[in-house]
């Protein structure tokens, strides 16, 4: 059986520090509804599905070659580019991390017109702009793939930290390439914003993305 | 001496059996799941991913693997180094199985590398590999031709048990 609360026990309630957390609770409900339509959470206190670059880096320009031509970093400016150091040789991490990124496009719809991706090769003796074309297309066809001589590759690698370096393989695989495995998130006006690990969640990424569409 | 013989010819009869049906994929309680095959793009290389299970008592390794249109097949290990993707082949050429252990190789990780790919196959596809242990022989398994990427990471969306 139980007693029916009447206007007087509630009254009573009031006063009760029993309640207090209710009072909170309530008071946080409110804050939350009045602050929607704003920012709910500030870049500092998300929680990103990669590393947050700490105070958001311009990424110098740099030209380097696809097959149709010459690409540059400033022809997306006013797109989130993701910028991808890998090599086609490369089993699963690379052909892991562009199978994700063609996801994240997918997954964004029309809001997937406003990024980019973008991988460079390491690899420029085996990837040749053509090989690359074929390669990136596989995943998404408005994936760009684009190299250079190792000058023009560490001139777009070296601001982002990419690390690279030859390794001697067995007869049959020649050589293999250590190299960074992070996707880079650049913003429109050219900062880079995260870094994405080969095993960043997709999902993770498309939220990233709409919250940082959602900020413009 | 008699009896003793005759429990030795059994014995043998029993171990000649079992080498007979070798090449079905759960004999000698070696468990062979998840086998995928990341063959899809259009490049030179391509992996292939499978969970290992010794139940055979005995400590094995897996030493190769064949598999239809590849120039050459290695095993290769992956892994971070100060934030650098090292692959390399693996140390000896082979990848111990310790009795009762479970070794998975995983996208980012442990790998049978087909080098010299010939052609792209098909996603959703299968395609047979032979895996080649020391001790428990060739094991020939169906791979399925999956898309690499997280969705794959836990090697259970597209998995396949093998069919034999």
């Amino acid at each position: 059986m139980k007693k029916r609360l009447t206007v007087n026990d509630l009254r009573l309630a009031i006063y009760d520090l029993r309640f207090a957390p209710v009072y909170a609770f309530i008071l946080f409900l409110a804050i939350m509804i009045t602050g929607c339509g704003q920012t709910a959470v500030s870049e500092s206190e998300r929680e990103f599905a990669g590393a947050l670059v700490n105070s958001p880096q311009p990424v110098p320009d740099f030209t380097l070659t696809s097959a149709d031509g010459p690409v540059s970093l400033s022809d997306f400016a006013g797109k989130y580019v993701f910028l991808y150091f890998g090599y086609t040789f490369c089993p699963d991490v690379c052909p892991g991390t562009l199978s994700n990124l063609a996801a994240v496009r997918q997954e964004l719809g029309e809001d997937g017109d406003n990024m980019q991706v973008i991988m460079i090769s390491v690899d420029p003796e085996r990837d040749t702009p053509e090989v690359l074309e074929k390669y990136v297309a596989h995943f998404d066809p408005t994936f760009l793939g684009i190299t250079g001589s190792k000058e023009e590759i560490d001139a777009a690698g070296e601001p982002l930290g990419i690390f690279y370096e030859i390794h001697e393989g067995s007869a049959a695989s020649g050589y293999l390439v250590d190299h960074t495995a992070r996707a880079f998130l650049i913003d429109p006006e050219g900062n880079a914003r995260v870094a994405y690990p080969h095993d960043a969640p997709r999902d993770g990424i498309v939220a990233d993305l709409k919250w940082f569409l959602a900020q413009e | 001496m008699k009896r003793v013989s005759l429990l030795v010819l059994l014995l043998l009869i029993v171990s000649l059996a079992a080498c007979a049906s070798s090449d079905s994929a759960e004999s000698g309680e070696m468990v062979i799941e998840n086998v995928q095959a990341n063959m899809a793009m259009p490049s030179d290389t391509g992996s292939v991913w499978v969970k290992i299970t010794n139940n055979t008592g005995q400590d094995d390794a897996l030493i190769g693997a064949e598999m239809a249109g590849c120039g050459a097949i290695e095993l290769h290990n992956m892994f971070m180094e100060n934030d650098v993707m090292i692959m390399r082949e693996v140390e000896g050429g082979q990848i111990p199985i310790p009795a009762g252990e479970t070794v998975e190789l995983k996208q980012g990780g442990l790998h049978i590398m087909c080098i010299g790919k010939e052609a792209p196959l098909e996603l959703g596809s299968s395609i047979d590999v032979a895996l080649n242990f020391t001790n428990a022989g060739t094991m020939t398994v169906s791979a399925t031709v999956v898309e690499p990427g997280t969705m794959n990471m836990d090697g259970d969306s597209g998995g396949m048990k093998m069919d034999n």
